[in-house]
């Protein structure tokens, strides 16, 4: 009994301590970051190895797939088989496939499935029984979903813009890419891709934890983020898509109906994305600080 | 009260007939799903396209009304089989947004409740059960596409007289047909889906993505081909073919490219490349190919246990 007692009084006085070391503000700022990274590790397992991520590979492989048959099997005109054309198609397919639907979507699965895959899987008590900040879970989780989108999305910018243009023009593409525009141009799709993943990651984060069936807002998103170029000036504004598309390198004409607007410079684009994710996600810690779980009906 | 408590008799209702046992099924699931709000608004929402077609063919024979609004017969919509095709196209548009958020809780909260062996330790086969959740999609569906279609056409018929109705009996059959096409798809593919992913909302996810991304990729793979072809990836753009077929009004050829080719030869040489749509029989095929899938998935799922490794 007495030994009991000892390891009990021992494991308190430990608690105690521990409860010390954390509210002195320098530690505690390092056991947060600690305790992120450790979140972040495990849901990064979950994001690339789970059942769940084979959808994301499946979404982020399929322009490499369309785009090695084009290198297989190229059209027999010169419209889309001369190297001057191809910036112009390969700016169609990043617009129209690649940032509009696929990043759209994969961003959707895995930011929606951080909160909203645990509680189908009546998991996330786990989480919030560990003595983590709930604030500090939302940043692991986000940071994992980031880090996924991101690797996965750039293999397929790069990956597609490679295949694309070395496999047809092997020669003109290793000037374009070592003596020309190429490089600028790959690190600028690249830095779309990166942006597109924070700003649609955040929304979605958002939309997975205030939501019960998040489905509806994703669709409803969708539609507004397709007929941006509809939009009045103002309502432009209030989209991912116009920040996106004001940094792309090589602007897309959006049809004889758009509502032609100013493209957003850089320096406001960027950080606006920015600002907006640390809004999202100040407003995604205020709210899972008072969640209440319940798994019925999911 | 502890289970083993419980004093278990023999049922002494009345017995439904072996062939109408399936309909428990949606008796009970109808009322869940009207219990929605946000189920009932999108349900009402259905009916304003239908309510817009009644007045137009009301207008198309109400010479006071048009005088009222100052309108030229002419300017009207015709009513015809495009008329009844938009109909049908704008109605099934409807009927997909109904499924995503009706179909992927049917039986996905049987699955992951472990509730399937309750149903079928009950005088109820697979089949029916199948068959049971599928016309829970397959009449809420109903009620948005053909049976508005139909009442249309008839009140066009009352309102133009028996020679018009002579003349387009054959739609009765097109609205009909292209509507059940596409409801048996839905809810083929729905309950496909919802066997297999099991989770409501990654079902609800999934079914949109495999709506809008093939779509997106099929354009993708027409303009980089110089093609048609890609429609057939995209489950909208084959369905429509059907559709168009259904109305007698598919066309093959929808578009030419003039492409030009550089020859060390010849120099330029320009042609004509015509944009073909895949033959109604293909987009038939596939649709039936993927109706196959489906069953084929819900025969492997639907199962009283399973393994778990």
């Amino acid at each position: 009994m007495s030994s009991t007692s000892e390891i009990r009084e021992q494991s308190v006085a430990a608690n105690v301590n521990s409860v010390n070391v954390n509210t002195r503000p320098a530690a505690s700022w390092s056991l947060r970051t600690r305790q992120a990274l450790a979140v972040m590790r495990l849901e990064i397992k979950k994001n690339f190895l789970s059942r769940r991520a084979f959808l994301l590979y499946l979404i982020a492989g399929l322009p490499l797939v369309l785009l090695s048959l084009l290198a297989l099997f190229p059209p027999p005109t010169d419209e889309l088989g001369t190297f001057g054309e191809m910036s112009m198609v390969y700016a169609a397919i990043y617009g129209g496939l690649i940032l509009r639907t696929l990043i759209f979507f994969g961003c959707a699965w895995v930011f929606m499935n951080l909160f909203r895959g645990e509680v189908v899987d009546r998991s996330l008590h786990y989480y919030f029984l560990a003595p983590v900040r709930r604030e500090v879970l939302v940043v692991g989780k986000y940071l994992s979903g980031l880090l996924a989108t991101i690797v996965l999305f750039s293999i397929t910018t790069v990956g597609s813009m490679f295949i694309y243009y070395f496999w047809l023009f092997p020669s003109e593409s290793a000037r374009f890419f070592f003596d020309g525009a190429g490089t600028s141009q790959m690190l600028a799709y690249l830095g779309v891709t990166i942006l597109a993943c924070i700003g649609y990651g955040a929304v979605f984060l958002l939309v997975g934890l205030f939501f019960r069936n998040p489905i509806i807002p994703a669709g409803l998103l969708y539609g507004w983020e397709w007929i941006n170029f509809l939009l009045p000036p103002f309502l432009k504004k209030i989209s991912v898509i116009h920040y996106l598309h004001s940094l792309v390198p090589v602007p897309m004409s959006e049809g004889p109906f758009a509502v032609l607007v100013e493209p957003t410079p850089a320096w406001i684009s960027v950080p606006s994305l920015l600002l907006f994710t640390g809004v999202v996600l100040f407003l995604a810690s205020r709210h899972i600080r008072r969640m209440e779980i319940s798994y019925a009906g999911d | 009260m502890a289970v083993y408590e419980h004093l278990y008799g023999a049922y002494e209702g009345d017995s439904h007939s072996a062939w109408s046992r399936f309909l428990v099924i949606p008796r009970y699931a109808l009322r869940e799903v009207f219990k929605s709000k946000l189920l009932v608004t999108i349900f009402i929402l259905c009916f304003i396209y239908p309510l817009v077609a009644t007045i137009l063919v009301y207008l198309h024979h109400n010479a006071n009304a048009l005088a009222l609004l100052q309108i030229n017969v002419r300017e009207l919509l015709p009513i015809d089989a495009s008329f009844f095709l938009t109909f049908v196209q704008v109605q099934c548009a409807f009927a997909f947004i109904l499924t995503v958020l009706v179909a992927p809780p049917l039986i996905s909260r049987d699955l992951s409740n472990n509730a399937l062996p309750l149903y079928l330790c009950r005088p109820l086969s697979r089949a029916e059960y199948v068959l049971g959740k599928m016309a829970v999609v397959m009449f809420l569906l109903s009620l948005v596409t053909w049976i508005p279609g139909l009442l249309i056409f008839f009140f066009q018929a009352s309102l133009a007289g028996l020679a018009w109705l002579w003349a387009n009996l054959w739609m009765i059959q097109a609205i009909f047909s292209s509507s059940m096409v596409w409801i048996i798809l839905l809810a083929l593919l729905s309950l496909a889906v919802s066997s297999f992913l099991k989770w409501r909302v990654v079902a609800s996810g999934a079914l949109l993505g495999m709506f809008f991304v093939p779509t997106a990729f099929g354009e993708i793979v027409n303009n980089l081909f110089l093609t048609r072809w890609g429609h057939l990836i995209s489950l909208w753009a084959t369905i429509k073919s059907i559709w168009r077929g259904l109305f007698g009004l598919f066309e093959r050829q929808t578009g030419s490219i003039r492409g030009k080719v550089t020859n060390p030869i010849y120099d330029e040489q320009f042609f004509d490349i015509a944009l073909l749509e895949p033959p109604l029989w293909v987009s038939w095929l596939v649709i039936a190919g993927i109706c196959a899938v489906c069953v084929w998935l819900l025969a492997r799922k639907v199962r009283a246990y399973e393994v778990i490794k």
